[in-house]
């Protein structure tokens, strides 16, 4: 019995001197992923347009309101038959907007026309005020 | 006398007290792990097209790369168009927030630009082509 209090004032003892616990290895881990963490951190800042590729062709051509912006694969960027400079583009659409305020757009690329005329006209679209919506961009056929 | 007292509490703040730190670095700790978004690179550098209204997309973490000769390439492999679906749902599936950003070369054809949409509309993930202002 007095050995058992004896050995349980012991523990208690030991418990006081031990009551800080020493931090110094979680100190460690945790500035090791902080540093981990620090260094795969990867703040990706791209910029980018939306664009959308609608279901069918179809839909798109049947609508007979939407301003259809057709870049064939030779390079030359067309609006009802119209050739347009891809300078003038925005402009074009900015008319053809305030004409009929409604009026839907669609891009249709060909095969081989180039992205960056893709992304021209999208870039002209989006600055003539269609921004709210990706923009759809269909296969044209040519 | 005097000097003991001192002495002694001297000792006693000895340690120094680590907790407010400790509290900063778990701070940064957790900041750096909820903003690690793990952004799996596409592989190749392209060159941008040109776009004056680009914004920032900060979701569009996904990343499909189309280079001059109009090779796809996602998360540092060279992907067949039949095999882009499937890349891009199993990003989707790890990030489901992420988007789908087409690191397109100004180069490249449209119709390569076209089968990549038509694979992310098909995992339901929405598009941005990248551009710079």
């Amino acid at each position: 019995m007095t050995t058992r209090v004896e050995s349980l004032s012991d523990l208690l003892a030991q418990g006081e001197d031990e009551a800080e616990i020493d931090l110094t290895p979680m100190l460690d881990v945790v500035f090791i992923m902080l540093i981990f963490f620090i260094v795969t951190a990867s703040f990706l800042n791209e910029f980018g347009v939306e664009g959308t590729k609608p279901p069918s062709v179809q839909n798109v051509e049947s609508e007979s309101k939407s301003i259809a912006i057709k870049i064939w694969s030779t390079g030359e960027i067309t609006i009802d038959g119209l050739t347009i400079d891809p300078r003038a583009v925005s402009a074009q659409i900015t008319r053809r907007r305030a004409e009929n305020p409604d009026a839907g757009l669609a891009v249709l690329a060909g095969r081989r026309a180039k992205t960056a005329l893709v992304v021209g006209v999208i870039d002209s679209a989006r600055a003539a005020g269609f921004r709210s919506n990706p923009i759809p961009i269909s296969e044209l056929q040519e | 006398m005097r000097r003991s007292l001192a002495q002694s509490t001297a000792e006693e703040e000895e340690g120094i007290n680590l907790t407010p730190m400790l509290d900063v670095v778990f701070i940064m700790l957790i900041f750096f792990i909820v903003t690690a978004s793990f952004v799996k690179e596409a592989g190749i550098d392209v060159t941008r097209p040109e776009a004056a209204t680009a914004v920032p997309k900060k979701k569009a973490n996904i990343l499909v790369a189309i280079s001059a000769n109009n090779e796809i390439w996602i998360d540092n492999r060279k992907v067949t168009p039949q095999g882009i679906r499937a890349q891009i749902e199993r990003l989707h599936a790890e990030n489901p927030e992420g988007q789908v950003m087409i690191q397109a070369d100004k180069e490249s054809f449209s119709e390569t630009l076209m089968v990549v949409m038509g694979a992310a509309r098909e995992a339901k993930v929405s598009v941005s082509i990248a551009a710079v202002n």
